[in-house]
């Protein structure tokens, strides 16, 4: 009896271990690497080990003591990955400007001294005697930091460790993430102002139809984002579809701007998104019991009152998932503000893009990103216990 | 030398609700045994024990002799036919009979002889091209238990395999089932809560409540003298009284009814005189209007009548005591409110612990 | 007047839902350099240069590739995670299916990011594999949910039909269970295969200059000059997905015939 349950129980692990191996070397694994990437910043201590030693002890005041100079010399002329020690030149120079160049002359003179011992760094550059550059490589080693997550909403650390804003003009990231909350919210209104009614229509309706209607819901589903996007752009731009009607039926002058801006990434958007707004809604409308209605009516409720105290109470459940839905997909969006927003309508997610594939800076992308992983988790899990389980959407 | 099927004291619990406690049942070769009781009396999970499908908590089964209660369904031979056919909706009709003779490995063309024998007994040769989702109910029906039979195994299974159908093909199949049984020799059980199709087509009928037997006899015992309350109740139709017993002489009690009446009749086993206890009467076993030697009579009045079509159902009253009689027909002067005589034999009730 | 409103709005939103697709797809045959309307003259121009320049045609054939091995990785991991599902045999399984889930929540540019740091840390940033497995982690979603799907329109007794016929399990499971669950893994497969072909953003993250796809060429070329080859390619895609999701239509009326026969 447990021997055939324990059987069942581990045929059944066996079928389902190699999706969660894969899932969590290829899934999981990648994401909490990106976390770390946030928190980790060993890039410098992993080089300059014996420095990292010797300089914990120094109060911050003037330049540090002779084993400090000694125990940097002795790291420097030990690197041999010059990976790694690029890496930390980069990290050193980001934080202090000027490291790398002083760098850049210190090394090859370590590298080249047949004795260690007898480098003298005040010597090979006078620059060792700023405090600006011993301070920097002392913040450098801790091997965890908080400056990332900090950077991520605006907050540095100042002298004395205390935790400030950064200067209004020096980051906008909390601009970018109120600018990200803002298009998700407008993205959603207008997919619950067009898809409530479209879906309550698509409902009341038969036959042909509610087909057609339906269908118009479920091509752009199965139609390439790409293909939607680069469509939007073909309508939007200056002698696009939309412009070229306008000023054919005399309406306009002159091309109205639709695109590169906050307008069109919310058309576009709304457009692509509209779809996870309708299905929901209609999936629930069409659990109430059609004679509801008429129920209602026949009560003495008019038609506007049974819509208003009978259809519209009972399809939000549809509408609150549909727009968790819609919101949750929005705030992660990168193609379509990539495409066809300005400069002024990036959002989280082309930011994220921004520093991991431009800058490498994968530890500020990292953090980014898990505000943004955070947001999107919370939301689903919001989803998850508000919606009645259905069919995922596309599926 | 042990019966062809049989459950030695099996229980069978799913987490701590216990759904068959202590079953001992013993079934012989060529014989048609129903499992008789109301939905959730554990008759399904009885069923599914001996093809395999559950393994007993505690006690053995035997078939021929052998143990099985170890083995898998595959190999226990067993024809089941389930409740919704359970046909093969990918395969053909062919290909669904031919199933069993594949897995038996069956030469090749005695499969399709045997198919065709098969389907031709059922008269369903012109349709074994055809999927089931092409097929009626009826002959869905007839394809399940074709493929239960095709590969001659020495038990037959079926679960409340008639309970889709309309009463007239339900009827029709009952007729066509118990004719194979007869003919092939086949040893059936027989799930159904359907006391009329058990009491048709049995040879002997086990009756289940909450996963107990209540009574295992063959269908005209079961009928006429049933057991326990819950039987009486179950099977048939009764007018179930309480009574006080005065007096018990050679099984028969005398019993007082209330209202001043008495009356005469079979007693179960264990019963004493002084003692309260429920009095079961088959409305048809009364009769209206005289009273033969050496039967129960009751002064009663007609206080309803209720007009059934091929017969009537007479409520006869006296004070607080009521009896409903099933009659064919009512003489002219028998109208509501009028005096009448209600007679029975005191073989033809019971009387039953409460 | 109520009933025209309602009308009016209803072909609005379904001109809005379609248009789109339907202005893109004449400019696949304009003869203009431009990608806009009028169109001066019909030609097969564009086509002709998706078809042979370099880095469009080397882009159709990396999204075949890609899309091929993500769709087999993702089709036969999804399906075996489904088999192991479906019984009810293993504890916590409404927790393992929302993880399974969880690929198609997470933004595409976080997954982007920790993918390619983790890819070059194991030496698979820039290969083909490497993004093949990007892709199966999103596709993987899909192919659960399609097969388990299927899995359930399974009525048991039928499998229990076949073993008390005298099928072993693995026979039960080659004539019955699978058998009856392809449609599911097959639509499964297809949505996975569209889902790798319309992927950009962890394309972008993980894959070199070598592996670029279609979808991926597309975004660079509405992003850096925008010409007509866009609209060949979005026909190709639409005709591609139409195919596709006509098959997995069908493929799903079958199935939905079947098992309301089963269940009849
Ligand atoms: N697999 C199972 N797990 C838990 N309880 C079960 C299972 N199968 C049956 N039961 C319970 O056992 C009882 C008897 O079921 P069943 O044998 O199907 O009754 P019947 O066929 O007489 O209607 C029911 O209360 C049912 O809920
Ligand atoms: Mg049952």
């Amino acid at each position: 009896m447990k021997a055939a349950i324990l059987r069942e129980r581990s045929g059944a692990l066996l079928l389902v271990s190699p999706v969660i191996i894969f899932l969590a070397v290829f899934f999981l694994w990648p994401l909490w690497t990106m976390v770390t990437a946030a928190f980790v910043d060993d890039a410098v201590s992993k080089v300059l080990p014996r420095t990292a030693a010797s300089i914990v002890s120094w109060n911050g005041q003037g330049v540090p003591s002779e084993a400090a100079h000694k125990a940097l010399v002795q790291d420097l002329k030990a690197a041999s990955d010059e990976q790694a020690l690029g890496e930390a030149v980069r990290r050193l120079n980001s934080a202090a400007s000027g490291f790398r160049t002083l760098l850049g002359r210190t090394i090859p003179a370590v590298k080249a001294a047949p004795d260690p011992a007898q480098v003298d760094l005040l010597a090979v550059d006078p620059r060792w005697n700023d405090t600006r550059f011993w301070v920097a490589l002392k913040e450098a080693m801790p091997p965890y930091t908080d400056r990332n997550i900090l950077a991520a909403v605006d907050m540095k650390r100042d002298a004395s460790g205390g935790i400030v804003a950064e200067a209004a003009d020096a980051s906008a990231h909390r601009l970018i993430m109120l600018r990200t909350l803002l298009v998700a919210a407008m993205v959603t209104i207008a997919c619950a102002v067009i898809g409530l009614p479209y879906a309550m229509l698509t409902a009341s309706v038969t036959g042909w139809k509610r087909s057609a209607l339906l269908l118009a819901v479920v091509l752009p589903l199965w139609t390439s984002l790409l293909v939607r996007t680069a469509a939007w752009f073909i309508l939007l731009q200056n002698e696009g579809l939309i412009n070229r009607a306008l000023q054919a039926i005399g309406l306009i002058d002159s091309p109205l701007p639709l695109i590169f801006n906050r307008l069109g990434v919310v058309i576009a958007m709304t457009h692509v998104l509209l779809p996870f707004m309708v299905l929901p809604i209609y999936s629930v409308i069409l659990g109430i019991p059609r004679n509801l209605m008429s129920a209602a009516q026949s009560m003495g409720a008019g038609p506007v009152r049974a819509f208003w105290r009978v259809l519209l109470p009972l399809s939000l459940p549809g509408l609150l998932s549909g727009s968790l839905l819609v919101f949750m997909v929005a705030i992660g969006y990168y193609i379509t503000p990539a495409l066809l927003g300005g400069a002024n309508d990036q959002m989280i997610s082309s930011v994220i893009a921004f520093y991991a594939t431009g800058t490498a800076n994968w530890g500020l992308a990292g953090a980014l990103g898990l505000i943004l992983l955070v947001v999107t988790t919370v939301l689903y899990a919001i989803y998850g216990r508000f919606s009645t389980p259905q069919q995922v959407p596309g599926a | 030398m042990r019966p062809f099927i049989q459950f030695e004291s099996v229980s069978k619990a799913f987490g701590s609700l216990t759904v068959v406690n202590a079953l001992d049942l013993a079934i012989k070769k060529g014989e048609f045994v129903s499992l008789l009781g109301p939905s959730g009396s554990g008759k399904t999970t009885i069923l599914m024990m001996l093809a395999g499908f559950e393994r007993p908590t505690q006690g053995a089964i035997y078939l021929d002799g052998k143990r099985i209660d170890h083995l898998p369904p595959y190999r226990r031979q067993m024809g089941v036919v389930f409740q919704n056919y359970a046909l093969f909706p990918h395969m053909t009709v062919a290909e669904n009979v031919a199933f069993p003779l594949q897995m038996q490995r069956v030469p090749r063309a005695e499969i399709t002889r045997r198919v065709e024998r098969a389907l031709d007994m059922v008269k369903l040769e012109q349709l074994k091209d055809r999927r089931p989702s092409q097929l009626s109910g009826g002959q869905q029906q007839r394809i399940a238990l074709t493929r239960a039979l095709v590969f001659e195994p020495s038990v037959i299974l079926m679960d409340e395999p008639l309970g889709a159908l309309d009463k007239q093909l339900r009827e029709h199949m009952q007729l066509e089932i118990r004719e194979l049984h007869k003919r092939l020799g086949l040893t059936i059980v027989f799930v159904t809560h359907d006391q009329s199709e058990a009491l048709t087509m049995s040879d002997r009928i086990a009756v289940f409540n909450a996963g107990r037997i209540e009574q295992i006899d063959n269908p005209q015992v079961i009928y006429d003298t049933p057991r326990t309350r819950f039987v009486a109740e179950f099977i048939g139709e009764t007018n179930l009284i309480e009574a006080k017993i005065a007096s018990i002489d050679n099984r028969i009690a005398r019993l007082s009814l209330g209202a001043g009446l008495s009356a005469h009749a079979h007693a179960a086993d264990g019963l004493s005189a002084g003692q309260t206890a429920s009095f079961s009467l088959r409305p048809e076993r009364i009769r209206l209007g005289m009273a033969p030697e050496g039967s129960n009579a009751l002064d009663m009045t007609i206080t309803d009548c209720i007009y059934h079509g091929d017969h009537m159902r007479v409520q006869l009253t006296r004070d607080d005591f009521s009896l409903v009689a099933r009659c064919e027909r009512l003489a002219g002067n028998w109208t509501v409110g009028a005096p009448v005589v209600a007679s029975f034999d005191p073989s033809d009730c019971t009387v039953l612990a409460q | 007047m109520f009933r025209a409103l309602q009308t009016t709005f209803g072909i609005a939103v379904v001109i809005f839902l379609l248009m789109p697709i339907f202005a893109i797809l004449p400019l696949a045959f304009t003869s203009s350099v431009f990608l806009n309307y009028p169109i001066p003259a019909y030609s097969m121009r564009w086509m002709h240069e998706l078809t042979t320049a370099e880095v469009w045609r080397t882009s159709i054939v990396n999204s075949l590739i890609i899309g091929g091995g993500a769709t087999v990785l993702a089709t036969v991991l999804g399906t075996l995670a489904s088999l192991g599902m479906r019984k009810g045999a293993l504890p916590m399984v409404g927790l393992l299916r929302t993880v399974f889930l969880l690929p198609m929540v997470v933004p595409a540019v976080v997954l982007g990011v920790g993918m390619q740091i983790f890819l070059v840390r194991i030496g698979l940033a820039s290969t083909y594999l490497g993004v093949i497995v990007a892709h199966a982690v999103l596709c993987i979603p899909f192919v659960i949910v399609s097969v388990s799907a299927a899995l359930q329109g399974i009525d048991p007794s039928i499998e229990r039909a076949a073993s008390s016929l005298g099928a072993r399990p693995v026979t039960v499971f080659r004539r019955v269970t699978l058998p009856l669950a392809l449609p599911g893994v097959v639509s499964g497969a297809i949505f996975a295969f569209a889902t790798s072909l319309d992927e950009v953003v962890l394309t972008l993250f993980v894959a070199g200059p070598n592996q670029r796809t279609l979808a991926r060429q597309m975004f660079s070329s509405i992003r850096e000059n925008i010409n007509p080859t866009v609209a060949a390619a979005a026909l190709l895609l639409i005709v591609g997905t139409l195919c596709l999701g006509g098959l997995g239509a069908l493929l799903r009326w079958r199935q939905g015939r079947k098992t309301a026969a089963a269940v009849a």
